[in-house]
């Protein structure tokens, strides 16, 4: 009898790990690697969105678990890129993990800042077996954790741009049959360069005239771009519109290649575009271009889709419902690979940091795939970083599947920007010429002719 | 034959003579401000100048590279748009703050009515924190809605399709129309105070002698007034080549580099581009160009304007 309820006994725990998967397992790996370490603070810096705050929600799960305390600190984009580099700079190492976008490793890395993770992964007792790093988007991780044969993270955020367009226009049978006579071709959300043009110019109407059968209170515009000067006003610029028509900044060896007539030609379409923007273009940052969306003033954009899903969601704008995402537009008759801006970014472990094991086993559960589950769902959305968060049935089931679309399109191509150790000095530079043929002050080919200029003074060969 | 007197005279040697306190006396007054000053100043100073004679990145000082920093900043054609934007600025903003200001002073020292309710409310603008400013103007001017540019700008089609900010030819024009409405009330009411701080005496007597108001503006309150214009103006040139936080607020140097003022471009070499050198270079350099241009506006004050 005795032996016949230890037999129900072991069956029944059995069943039970058998049945909590392989996340109980993943659960169990991170209290035994975090005992050595239990009573440890680690300070963590990110980047505040809607997707950190959730994931903020869920960081005592982790201290619970493991008994690692997290001080986790979120600050807005620019904040964080300041407050960061200037902690990881200082050696100070006030913070133990810093959030780095893509764009951010080719400096840090220059300067030495960041703590390679090798050791780490090899460390049987603190890298998990099952965290299945193969599940992650791969070209983003790829692009982004690895460098000269080094790992510097995992991935722990896929920003990503989409096209953004207001679905209520795109279908009004009037505008829908006006624009066929016009333009020749059926109006549907822009999938080439050249239709966002035309949709651009078809839409912008002056305060008075009719838009869908409403007359106009205030001036409507065809797109709206992000225009300021930094922002990621380039990156738009550099990674939609220019690699898009077959140019690029640099070539494989990083000399500067922005001359060229592909460059030319996607600047003449930048340029075309902000002909049908608001006045306030140069103005825009990353914030503005989703608030612009949101109030209804313009017909379509390229912006990022984190951002999107703090406007279309019933309450935070008037038009949530009415938008329809898509890839980012190529170019008519495109044959070279297709690209769009993305900014993968990760926690990195500052070298400075007193508590690298600790951070790592933290790093590690943020990037495990029931945590991102959780993100997600907790989220109600989200930007997946695991291949496996697509099956997820809050992003299979949800009612802006063609946002997730369009997310899946991005990221199916989207690599972290090369590590230019001088990127912000580059990135300056360009984004005033950006600037500049966007308000016509520049011609496209003069532009191209002072970026070639600008980038060469900054650098001969620009990787790091 | 040692008397009491004796033994308790204190030896010479050890006390101090009054003339020896009165020479450490000084000293040690102002020892306090001396040491605060070097702490805050002068040390960082001549850090300042230790970097900038060092290949100094990403908060890494290295080698030591002489005056590369300076020639490197030196042949930068945005180091001299900066200052070409410095200049007009200056030379645009501060004059007319002066004028406005001096005009503003005389109308306000001539007993206007309700003055004690003026004073303060055209006071307003100046107290103003610089990010106030900055957010009040870009909400005033922002393009397509903002109350300015909505009602007044687009209104009777004084500015087409764009917004000022947005515009390389207009943004450094709305900059210094900025700090003119900002800083003109400072001008007013310093000269102000220094008009009512004036003697009456030479008023009393040029009335006795007949002249008339030009006459005595010129050959009375303007000669009197004139160290104090050249205080106040010397200041507010300093202040207004150094501006900062409204433009970094309205503009942030752009569009393009079309406001990038010293401050702003040193700002960005610091704390975007982290070439902690080449801006100590521009900083000492500005500092040297500040100091010369004290200095012989000092002797010139001294010696044609009878000020300071």
């Amino acid at each position: 009898m005795k032996r016949r309820s230890w037999y129900i006994a072991a069956a029944v725990s059995a069943s039970a790990m058998l049945s909590a998967g392989p996340a109980a397992w993943a659960q169990s790996f991170y209290a035994t690697a975090a005992k050595p370490y239990k009573g440890t603070t680690i300070r963590v810096l990110d980047e505040i969105t809607p997707l950190q705050e959730t994931l903020k929600t869920m960081v005592p799960e982790f201290e619970k678990e493991t008994g690692i305390t997290v001080k986790y600190e979120l600050l807005n984009h620019f904040e964080v890129i300041n407050k960061g580099q200037a902690d990881m700079l200082s050696g100070r190492g006030y913070y133990d993990a810093v959030m780095l976008h893509g764009l951010q490793l080719g400096p840090m890395l220059s300067a030495g800042v960041v703590r390679p993770i090798d050791d780490l992964v090899k460390n049987g007792k603190l890298f998990n077996p099952k965290l299945d790093t193969a599940d992650f988007i791969q070209k983003p991780y790829k692009s982004l954790s690895f460098y000269k044969g080094k790992q510097y993270g995992f991935i722990n955020w896929n920003y990503n741009q989409v096209y953004w367009a207001r679905a209520d226009l795109l279908n009004d049978a009037d505008e829908r049959a006006a624009f066929k006579t016009k333009y020749g071709y059926d109006l549907a959300p822009a999938k080439t360069f050249k239709q966002m043009l035309d949709i651009a110019a078809f839409f912008t109407r002056k305060k008075g005239e009719k838009l869908a059968g409403k007359t106009l209170d205030s001036d409507f515009y065809g797109v709206v771009l992000e225009g300021i000067k930094g922002g990621s006003t380039f990156g738009t610029l550099w990674r939609n519109f220019i690699q898009n028509y077959g140019g690029d900044i640099i070539d494989a060896k990083g000399q500067p290649t922005f001359d060229t007539p592909q460059t030319v030609a996607a600047l003449t379409m930048w340029r075309e575009l902000w002909k049908y923007a608001p006045p306030g273009i140069a103005e825009y940052s990353l914030v503005d271009v989703p608030t612009v969306m949101g109030k209804g003033i313009a017909a379509q954009t390229l912006a990022w889709s984190d951002f999107v899903l703090g406007i279309d969601k019933p309450g935070a704008s008037p038009f949530a419902g009415k938008f329809v995402y898509g890839p980012i537009p190529m170019v008519e008759g495109q044959k070279g690979e297709r690209h769009a801006e993305a900014e993968p970014s990760l926690e990195i472990i500052s070298k400075a940091s007193k508590h690298p094991e600790a951070t790592f086993i933290f790093l590690q559960w943020l990037v495990d795939k029931k945590t991102q589950a959780e993100l997600i769902a907790t989220g109600k959305g989200g930007v997946p970083i695991r291949t496996s968060s697509w099956d997820l049935p809050v992003i299979k089931d949800s009612p802006n599947k063609s946002l997730f679309e369009a997310m899946k399109s991005t990221l199916a191509v989207a690599t972290a920007k090369p590590k230019l150790p001088k990127y912000y000095e580059l990135y300056d530079a360009l984004s005033g010429i950006a600037q500049e043929v966007g308000l016509g002050k520049l011609s496209p080919a003069d532009g191209a002719k002072k970026g070639q200029a600008e980038m060469l003074k900054l650098c001969k060969t620009c990787l790091l | 034959m040692t008397t009491a007197a004796d033994a308790i005279a204190v030896p010479s040697s050890a006390a101090p003579t009054p003339t020896r306190e009165r020479f450490w006396y000084p000293y040690l007054l102002i020892a306090p401000s001396m040491i605060v000053l070097t702490v805050v100043s002068l040390i960082p100073f001549l850090y300042t100048v230790f970097l900038s004679l060092h290949a100094a990145k990403f908060g890494r000082v290295t080698d030591f590279i002489g005056l590369d920093n300076y020639i490197q900043l030196l042949t930068d054609p945005r180091f001299w748009n900066s200052i070409g934007i410095a200049v007009i600025f200056v030379g645009i903003a501060v004059p007319i703050e002066f004028m406005l200001g001096l005009i503003g002073a005389l109308v306000l020292n001539q007993n206007v009515r309700g003055r004690s309710i003026l004073v303060p409310l055209l006071f307003m603008p100046t107290m103003m924190a610089p990010i106030v400013v900055g957010l009040l103007w870009k909400i005033m001017l922002a393009g397509s809605w903002g109350f300015f540019s909505y009602n007044v700008l687009e209104r009777f089609h004084l500015i087409g399709n764009t917004s000022v900010f947005a515009s390389p030819d207009l943004a450094l024009f709305a900059l210094i129309f900025v700090d003119i409405w900002q800083w003109t009330p400072f001008m007013m009411l310093a000269f102000f105070a220094g008009l009512q701080a004036l003697p009456l005496g030479p008023y009393r007597a040029a009335a006795i002698d007949g002249a008339n108001g030009v006459q005595i503006f010129f050959n009375i309150t303007l000669p009197m007034l004139t160290p104090l214009l050249a205080v106040i103006g010397l200041l507010r040139f300093i202040d207004a080549f150094k501006v900062f936080d409204t433009v970094f607020i309205l503009t942030n140097g752009g569009p393009g580099i079309a406001t990038e003022t010293p401050s702003i471009l040193a700002n960005k070499m610091t704390f975007e581009f982290w070439n902690i050198g080449e801006a100590s270079a521009m900083a000492v350099l500005i500092w040297i160009a500040f100091f010369v241009f004290c200095n012989v506006f000092y002797q010139v004050a001294k010696k044609r304007l009878n000020a300071f």
